[in-house]
């Protein structure tokens, strides 16, 4: 072991400075807009490459994604991924490495629909027990990759991906066979009841609803988004919100960051990984759940075949936490930016007849691009400040590094 | 149901032709988990693989440049894994998680965008790999058709297994290799430079998905399809944790896969839903974990469970 | 006579330090060279310079007489430098000459020859009375073997200078003593040995010259037969020292940890330890001495909660724990330094408040009515910090960035805050500087004034024998003996703790 030179107080060294620095505003001006910025221009080489003009095609992306109807649209395709990817970060951060959203998302979908469909009662009464057959289901499914890993020792990052594909073909023979509406041309079931579906904010029918639209005109923004986003945004933003409560506020929190930073050292304290992984899988696994049950009842109205698993929602809302760094309200902001990204992808297609498969391949960009820490070149940060380091505490600085792509 | 001929000569060859590409893939993740890096990111550098190879193949006419664009293409986004996860430290888990999402994105961007097409794209001009039977031996009762019928990349990855183990075990090079991925601060005590060997077997991945996905897409078939990999990378990556890292326990474990895949597609003849026999592989899989339980290589446990 | 090797103003700075400040150093071929200095003195940095590990900011470095640009521990290898670092560098899964040979392996054709591997390590083993196995496994080889592994690969590269790092921190004083019959064979046969170590009886005893390091500067150079140990002791520290062993105040108490035929099984049902049954009271220290590897660290993680007990009882204040989590042991009084303060002790990326709060976290003030009070976590994490004299920014500055002495602060001063009866102590000193050194011993023996029950396990037997009412002796997974402090001295727990029965141990010795 080399020698630990001690600290002198009020200064750590570079590390100190820099944790400072990336804690206060480091996060809207360290590697984050760089990477955007360069994800960017990756994202304009293959404009280029595909014979369309980048300039042209972004600017139909940015008034795509937050003008007119675009601007309702972007909200309404935030609300899944936000949803998927706070579910997600408050797996992550406690260090449980959940691939298998889209997996629970679908059988969420899919036992909600089942419910919506069979049981009989008030449509807000069957609303609810669709949406908690939802979380149970989306729970359960999560839970068994927990199970696996702390009672048979398979990594959960393993079994929950690979649990994405029974998952999908179950929903997918169920949606073909048992539960196919064979009167509609669309390869789905049978829509759900009315009165089960979970309404816009202010419907277009409503009396609130027309007269605002003929105070306002048809085309305005406050008229399309209260037409276009449906109450789900409410339970999103309450789930945002608890998050971001019980991480701060609550002992579990606390141990669950704790966890996910060093499980030795939560168990060291006293913390009980294996329930705490079991347990955040099931709310993770629930809330993707839950995110399914409201694209059927909210947008779809029937659990269309593959159209859960084709919007790619999961993995967006995975890319969305390893942003946010789990923070819930990152989430929210990640989350909505890049919904944008996704809408304006659309935008641009119809426009400028340019695949809107850009905005994934921008989205994974600055994802790959701050995990490796891209940054501009600063004068400061030389040889000198990151070797002693390492030559100081080996062990901790490299799991702080590590920790830093992680979080 | 008609389940007579569940089980002949052909099925076998079609379990071998369904393990050829997991084969491939899951020895370049053999190798990093062999150098101490978890490679998650097989997956999208095999669906790269794919593509790249599809349109070599269509716009030269050969499938030999096909494998070539294949092998570069993906070595090319290991490299970026290699910098990222080696020389910069960053979470490999995060890493291979995204870099598999951007291959998806950029294969499904570049098929519009170079062939005009959604979701699946074939054409007479793309030149599959041709088939190489080795006279006299392809003739052969019972193995013949399995073992001695297949493309060149076919041959390659069988024969990889043994070379890959004897580089391991009985030459310099893999001893450098496993003392690196085992504890790389006492390798550089002894002069040897961690980070060339993972930069080497990352890079090493890399072309070896290269191969894989050339394999599935002018082998397996001849086409490209959008996110055709379709979970093998991960498939591969289970393979290396089942045998703990060793060729030739990989190769058991990628049969076992390729006997589900093929099996699955047999009973979809025999009337089973496809639904139910495309999960297969993947449960098949899960439970193989499952009655492997703990035994799984270090880089494994410690990156996904610690 | 030319020199073998000499270090001229070598000058390294870490931010906030200057680890090695303008030091010199000459040695002569065929001497033992003792570098001593207190933890934090500057001598594991001067040694990673001259392996060629760090870079110095200013300084030369000359072998035989010739000027050395050390890039790499190729270079330090190739100028004939042999490193046995404290904390080996080995690989547990290869062989003893898969390991020695790594890096420079004989080859046939171009395959690895791994018969003359095995045969080439075992000649070289014999020649120097080092007794390994070629062909065992690493990871099967006790510690002691470890080290002799380390000094033929050390021989095997055929480095005229051998540098030790506390070479016997790990080994009984018999198997020390073993190590400097090797080193003097070696020097007899005309190689250079350095060897840095803070004890000084092994100066006195092994050196034919010593250089003192304080504060990273070479304080004094003293021929070891021209001086005396006090000489040596007040250039290292810079005053005279005065053990300073409080005995307890008053006769220990209540037993507050009791365990009872306690076995821990390890991989394959094989009992790591076996048949543990010991009590610790309310006011007393007791210690465990033991080589490395026989059963204190599982022991220790089995009294925590950490590992599963196989058979026998864990009581703490009267309540059987074994079968229960770790939050139950806590509950029941259970405070504990852990051996290991990065993989263990802490969360690197978590804040200091965050690292001092857990296990306060579920009660008042911490928490009120179901809620954590943020405010009172932070005062919590401030208090600490002023009365435990951490050297850290401040509560919201991640522990990652804390220098050894400081993180063992911080897991000092969340472990002693609890007021709990009993404090396991694991290593609680091992690499910090002295200053933190006498703090945490100070805190000890505190605790055990206040009435505290205290476990100590440390293989620094200094500690041991300074601090503890009692000691017990493991060997293999048993407790063999138990010795009162005025019973104990350095050569009893020696040959205790390498196996000897305490019926021969007393014949032998008294």
């Amino acid at each position: 072991m080399a020698a630990e030179p001690p600290a002198a107080p009020g200064r750590g060294g570079a590390p100190g400075r820099g944790a400072r620095w990336r804690g206060a505003v480091g996060w809207a001006t360290g590697s984050v807009p760089v990477s955007i910025v360069l994800a960017l221009l990756i994202g304009a080489v293959a404009i280029v490459i595909a014979g369309k003009d980048p300039l042209a095609a972004y600017r139909a992306m940015v008034e795509g994604a937050l003008t007119g109807p675009g601007l309702a649209n972007t909200i309404q395709r935030a609300i899944p991924i936000v949803g998927l990817a706070m579910g997600l970060a408050i797996a992550i951060r406690a260090g449980v490495f959940n691939l298998g959203a889209e997996g629970q998302m679908v059988l969420g979908g899919l036992a909600g629909t089942v419910v919506a469909l069979e049981m009989p009662g008030p449509g807000l009464v069957v609303l609810v027990a669709a949406c908690l057959a939802a979380v149970l289901a989306g729970a359960l499914w999560a839970a068994l990759s927990a199970v696996l890993q702390t009672g048979l020792g398979v990594p959960i990052l393993i079994t929950s991906l690979l649990l994405n594909y029974p998952a999908r073909y179950l929903s997918s023979y169920l949606v073909r066979f048992p539960l196919r509406d064979e009167s509609s041309s669309m390869v789905a079931t049978a829509p759900v009841p009315e009165d089960a579906r979970i309404a816009p904010l202010i419907p277009g029918t409503s009396g609130l609803g027309r007269s605002l639209a003929e105070s306002l005109g048809r085309d305005d923004v406050l008229v399309l988004v209260t037409r276009g986003v449906n109450w789900s945004i409410l339970v999103v933003l309450a789930i945002v919100g608890l998050a971001a409560f019980v991480n701060r506020r609550t002992p579990g929190g606390l141990e669950s960051g704790l966890a996910g930073l060093n499980p030795r050292f939560a168990r060291y304290g006293g913390v009980d990984t294996s329930r705490l992984a079991v347990s955040t899988m099931m709310i993770s696994g629930g809330i993707s759940g839950l995110v399914g049950v409201m694209l059927v009842l909210g947008s779809q109205y029937r659990l269309i075949e593959g159209a859960l698993v084709g919007t790619n929602y999961a993995w967006t809302g995975l890319l969305v936490a390893l942003l946010a760094a789990n923070r819930p309200l990152r989430v929210l902001v990640v989350g909505t930016f890049f919904a944008a990204l996704v809408v304006g992808g659309e935008a641009m297609q119809r426009s400028q007849d340019v695949s809107a498969q850009i905005s994934q391949v921008i989205q994974a960009a600055v994802i790959v691009l701050i995990a490796i820490r891209v940054r501009l070149p600063l004068p400061k940060r030389s040889r000198q400040v990151r070797e002693p380091a390492g030559t100081a505490d080996p062990a901790a600085v490299s799991e702080a590094e590590t920790q830093v792509g992680r979080v | 149901m008609d389940w007579s001929g569940l089980v002949d000569g052909a099925l076998f060859a079609s379990v071998v032709r369904a393990l050829i590409p997991v084969l491939l893939a899951a020895m370049g993740g053999l190798v990093c988990d062999r150098a101490g890096v978890f490679n998650v990111a097989l997956e999208g550098l095999m669906l790269i693989g794919c593509f790249a190879a599809v349109a070599g193949s269509y716009y030269s006419g050969s499938a030999l440049v096909g494998v070539l664009v294949a092998v570069v293409c993906a070595t090319l986004l290991a490299a970026v894994l290699a910098y990222g996860s080696v020389s910069r430290k960053a979470d490999p888990i995060v890493l291979g998680v995204a870099l598999n999402i951007f291959a998806v994105g950029v294969t499904g961007f570049l098929l519009v965008a170079l062939f005009d097409v959604r979701g699946v794209f074939q054409s007479p001009e793309i030149v599959g790999l041709p088939r190489v039977r080795i006279p006299g031996l392809a003739d052969l009762p019972g193995i013949g058709p399995v073992l001695f019928d297949l493309s060149l990349l076919g041959y390659l990855a069988l024969v990889l297994v043994p070379v890959v183990h004897v580089l391991l075990f009985r030459f310099p090079l893999g001893l450098r290799l496993r003392g690196v991925g085992e504890r790389p601060q006492a390798a550089s005590t002894l002069g040897v430079n961690p980070t060339a060997y993972q930069y080497g077997a990352v890079l090493a991945s890399g072309v070896l998905c290269g191969l894989a996905g050339a394999q599935l897409a002018l082998g397996n078939v001849v086409q490209f399809a959008e996110n055709m990999t379709a979970g093998r990378g991960w498939i591969a990556v289970v393979a290396v944790m089942l045998a703990r890292a060793n060729p030739l326990g990989t190769l058991a474990a990628c049969v076992l896969f390729g006997f589900a895949e093929a099996f699955g597609f047999r009973l979809q003849g025999n009337g089973l839903p496809a639904q139910i026999t495309d999960a297969a592989p993947y449960v098949v899989t899960l439970i193989a974990l499952l009655i492997a339980r703990r035994h799984f290589s270090r880089t494994v446990a410690t990156a996904a469970t610690g | 006579m030319t020199l073998e090797l000499e270090l001229r103003g070598i000058t390294r700075r870490f931010p906030g330090v200057v680890a090695n400040d303008r030091i010199d150093l000459d040695v002569r071929k065929g001497e033992i060279h003792a570098l001593m200095g207190e933890n934090g003195a500057g001598k594991s940095t001067l040694m990673s310079i001259l392996y060629g590990l760090l870079h110095p900011d200013e300084g030369e470095i000359w072998v035989r007489g010739e000027r050395q640009h050390f890039s790499s521990p190729n270079d330090a290898i190739a100028a004939g430098l042999g490193m046995v670092f404290q904390s080996f560098k080995l690989f547990p899964s290869l062989t003893v000459a898969e390991n020695v040979v790594y890096g420079r392996e004989p080859t046939r054709g171009r395959r690895l020859a791994r018969a003359s591997a095995e045969r080439q390590v075992t000649e070289l083993a014999q020649r120097y009375g080092l007794a390994v196995d070629a062909t065992a496994r690493v990871e099967d080889l006790p510690v002691g073997v470890l080290q002799r592994v380390e000094i033929v690969k050390a021989l095997y590269r055929e480095a005229s200078v051998l540098i030790l790092d506390e070479p016997t921190a790990v080994l009984t004083p018999q198997e020390s003593e073993a190590l400097f019959e090797v080193l003097r064979a070696l020097a007899r046969d005309g190689r250079t040995i350095i060897f840095i170590t803070h004890k000084l009886k092994e100066v006195m005893a092994m050196s034919d010259r010593v250089t003192v390091l304080r504060d990273g500067r070479a304080v004094a150079r003293f021929v070891t037969a021209q001086t005396s140990p006090a000489e040596i002791t007040r250039a290292m520290t810079g005053r005279d020292v005065t053990p300073r062993v409080t005995p307890p105040a008053q006769p220990p108490g209540e037993p507050v940890l009791r365990c009872r035929g306690l076995r821990i099984e390890g991989e394959h049902g094989r009992p790591v330890v076996d048949d543990a049954t010991f009590e610790v009271r309310a006011g007393e220290i007791v210690g465990i001495a033991g080589v490395a590897g026989n059963g204190q660290a599982e022991l220790i993680e089995a009294i925590t909660g950490l590992r599963s007990v196989a058979a026998g009882t864990v009581e703490i204040a009267g309540r059987d724990v074994a079968g229960g989590s770790v939050a139950d042991r806590r509950a029941s009084g259970l405070s504990y330094i852990p051996e290991d303060r990065h993989a263990v002790g802490t969360a690197g990326a978590a804040d200091t408040a965050a690292n001092l709060a857990l296990g306060h976290h579920r009660r008042p003030p911490l928490l009120r009515r179901g809620l954590l009070q943020p405010q009172a976590v932070k005062e919590h994490a401030s208090t600490l910090i002023d009365r435990f004299q951490i050297k850290v920014s401040g509560p919201e500055t991640r522990v990652g960035t804390l220098s050894g002495g400081n993180l063992q602060k911080v897991v000092v001063a969340r472990e002693m805050s609890h007021g709990a009866p009993l404090l396991i102590a694991e290593q609680p000193t091992r690499g910090v500087d002295v200053g933190a050194i006498e703090f945490i011993h100070a805190e000890v023996t505190a605790c055990r004034d206040r009435g505290g029950a205290v476990l100590l396990v440390s293989a620094e037997l200094s500690e041991i024998l300074s601090l503890s009412g009692r000691i017990l002796i493991m060997f293999e997974g048993r407790i063999v003996a138990e010795l009162g402090a005025a019973e104990a001295d350095e050569a009893t727990l020696g040959l205790l703790m390498a196996g000897a029965s305490p019926e021969m141990v007393s014949r032998h010795g008294r």
